[in-house]
């Protein structure tokens, strides 16, 4: 119970906390070396005796190895004997509701137990951030007290928990019930989903290829207006470009075009032209991008999905009505030429050391079959003379044979 | 090539439910009854369920559960829809669904249906399709899938988009399929375009990824697997080839199986490389039914002995 309460007190006292780590009981000794060399050179020169137990300097939090697994036993305990008090005296002050002499939810006990939960889960969490249980717990009280600087706090103790354990569904859960509190009860709903988009970006940085950071950003766009959703894609643009096989970050762009082309708000046609521009751009980013980075999956599936959303676009009017015109069957051929002639150009392995080359050849011939499979039956016909003297099936036995059954599958 | 070392994997996943204290089971054991699930699932496709105490596991279940009818992960925690499933797979696999009182653990799931047809987690209100899935398999298993809005369930997970794969996670692939599966709904799939994306999971070394650009992980064995199994397109993959990588995955020494070759074992992973061979058909395993990720023969007398 003693090194809950020194954890406990740390964190009462620094609630500016934003990195929390584990620390070897060796590496203790030359921290606190470091720590009395530079306080003797201070003024005061007062001795701090080793603390080889918890570190905490310039807001940062280390934690010994040592004492990891008796630590989270007492703060586990804590919290669960703290919460048994906490509910049962809420049960207590429900049953006697008549009773004037309670003052309902606001007694000393009452807050003490309530404090006491808040005060055990916070530690508990740091070092076992997955209990569902502990976050639940804080929602109770949360969610009781309906006070905004304490919504704030809860993304706080999520974010600090998430700079270090990057996945924990739990925590990102936890974020995404606190917005949903402060979105009902506040109105600065724009600011928090801008500043929410930048955490998962900063997260995204660190651990990479983060399903769950992603999945918590996608989430969002179903808050986002029309402008922010364009404005998202625009911002994080050039961090695309930088993390080409991050699967997780196309699947964000395609979660915002999507919310894009969905947010319609009346039969605008400008809306349709934009929504357009948008693929477009889109599509000559993924063609640079795919020119550069040789041999990246994230890039060519991204192409599926836009080069979709293209034909689609391009098949029905602005009323949504699908219908052939000359001007328009012109416009999907010039497409499919233009990406004929680059599938071309990447089928062909110029260097069998780099595995890139090939990458590139097997994923460009994987994408024009898959292509050939959503477009309309009477694209075909005219596909299929070009197939031919494009030699796809060839390419495609060179290129990945393990696949050539998906040859049949397309019934060419 | 490498064989399934039974004994020894029966040996080691025996040993992990004793273990309980360690750093790793002491910040795990919220989740013990998931952990029950898949080392006793493990143990009966291993033909050795019989080598654990059937009262004890029991007692400690009901234990679990909560008022509400939901079960948690252990004892004294909240109650969860994930939890929930486990622990009425854990009595099927026993064959004692009849010591639940079933229209309790119904009541707790169909509140947890939403007006949009998707489910949440618990009553904190988190909405994700696998818990669609997972009330869908859990109700099934119970024969009273009626008492929620199947239609609703249904409408909702087609409406996620994950079914071409591109738009989601293969467990989430693998829960729609899932709960499509269980729900006669398999005909809204466009199969040939799921399986198209399924297939490319299965890289050079013959194990399968969950997502473009990613390691290979013998869990995905499981969710990618069953999912092209369900709609008939498992051909589609080099079947030999995963087999060797799965048991390239095992600790021959010590028992477990890791998630790629040379790794640390966990239960987990032990489960889902010892589920994915069964559905690949490897000797001496029992069958699993892909929908329900239990045993045939414990699906079987759930349907066909009343």
């Amino acid at each position: 119970m003693d090194l809950l309460n020194q954890l406990e007190t740390i964190l009462e006292s620094d609630p500016l906390i934003d990195e929390v780590g584990l620390i070897h009981p060796s590496q203790f000794i030359t921290l606190s070396k470091e720590c009395s060399e530079s306080s003797n050179s201070s003024s005061d020169g007062a001795f701090r005796p080793a603390n080889t137990k918890f570190w905490n300097r310039d807001h940062k939090l280390g934690i010994s190895t040592e004492i990891l697994l008796p630590v989270c036993k007492a703060a586990k305990s804590a919290f669960m004997d703290a919460m048994k008090q906490y509910k049962t005296h809420g049960d207590l002050s429900v049953n006697k509701r008549e009773d004037k002499n309670m003052v309902y939810g606001h007694s000393s006990s009452c807050q003490s137990f309530e404090s006491e939960v808040m005060k055990h889960s916070r530690a508990l969490l740091l070092l076992s951030c997955d209990l569902g249980t502990a976050w639940n717990a804080r929602k109770l009280v949360v969610s009781k007290k309906q006070q905004l600087p304490m919504f704030t706090d809860e993304l706080h103790l999520s974010a600090l928990v998430l700079s270090y354990s990057h996945k924990s569904e739990q925590a990102w859960s936890h974020r995404r019930w606190v917005i949903k509190m402060i979105c009902e009860k506040y109105s600065n709903l724009q600011q928090i989903i801008a500043k929410e988009s930048e955490l998962v970006e900063k997260i995204a940085e660190r651990s990479k290829m983060n399903y769950r950071a992603w999945n918590h950003r996608c989430w969002l766009v179903s808050y986002m207006t029309r402008e922010q959703m364009l404005y998202e894609l625009k911002k994080s643009r050039d961090w695309a470009g930088l993390h080409v096989a991050d699967n997780s970050c196309f699947h964000y762009r395609r979660r915002l075009m999507l919310g894009i082309s969905e947010n319609k708000q009346g039969d605008d046609p400008s809306y349709d032209v934009e929504n357009y521009q948008v693929v477009k751009e889109e599509l000559d980013l993924n063609e640079a991008l795919i020119k550069r980075y040789i041999g990246r999956e994230a890039l060519w599936l991204h192409r599926r999905f836009l080069s979709l959303c293209l034909i689609r676009h391009l098949m029905t009017t602005t009323h949504g009505i699908s219908c052939h015109s000359t001007s328009m069957d012109n416009e999907i051929n010039i497409f499919l030429d233009k990406e004929l002639r680059l599938l071309d150009s990447c089928s062909t392995i110029q260097d069998t050391e780099f595995e890139d080359f090939e990458g590139q050849a097997m994923y460009s011939t994987m994408y024009f079959l898959w292509l050939i499979k959503q477009i309309p039956e009477f694209r075909k016909i005219e596909l299929q003379e070009k197939l031919k003297a494009g030699n796809l099936k060839n390419i495609l036995h060179k290129t990945c044979p393990e696949r050539s059954f998906l040859w049949d599958v397309l019934e060419l | 090539m490498a064989e399934l070392a039974v004994d020894k994997h029966v040996k080691y996943i025996l040993a992990v439910e004793k273990n309980k204290d360690s750093f790793e089971s002491v910040v795990m054991d919220h989740l013990r009854m998931n952990g029950a699930y898949w080392g006793l699932t493990a143990l009966d496709l291993l033909g050795k369920l019989d080598s654990v105490n059937v009262d004890e596991v029991i007692s400690w279940i009901l234990k679990c559960q909560h008022e509400s009818g939901g079960f948690s992960g252990n004892i004294g925690h909240d109650p969860h829809i994930l939890y929930t499933l486990s622990a009425v797979q854990v009595l099927a696999l026993f064959n004692k669904l009849d010591v639940l009182d079933i229209d309790k653990v119904a009541t707790y799931i169909t509140g947890l249906q939403n007006e949009d047809g998707s489910f949440s987690g618990d009553m904190w209100g988190e909405v994700d399709t696998r818990f669609s899935y997972i009330a869908i398999c859990c109700l099934s298993i119970l024969c009273c899938l009626g008492k929620i809005n199947v239609e609703k369930a249904v409408s909702y997970i087609l409406s996620c988009k994950n079914l071409d794969g591109g738009f989601g996670c293969t467990p989430g692939v693998f829960c729609c399929v899932g709960a499509l599966a269980l729900t006669g709904s398999l005909h809204y799939v466009d199969k040939d375009l799921l399986g198209w994306w399924l297939c490319e999971r299965q890289v050079k070394s013959g194990g399968l990824n969950g997502r473009p650009e990613k390691l290979p992980d013998v869990c995905y064995s499981w969710w990618v697997l069953s999912s092209l199994i369900m709609i008939d397109r498992v051909h589609w993959i080099d079947k030999e080839k995963l087999v060797k990588f799965i048991l390239d995955c095992q600790d021959v020494e010590n028992g477990g199986i890791s998630d790629r070759p040379d790794d640390a074992v966990d239960v987990y992973h032990t489960y889902f490389g010892v589920a994915g061979l069964s559905l690949l058909n490897y000797p001496g395993l029992k069958a699993i039914d892909p929908a329900y990720a239990l045993p045939v023969d414990v699906v079987n007398r759930i349907f066909f002995s009343g």
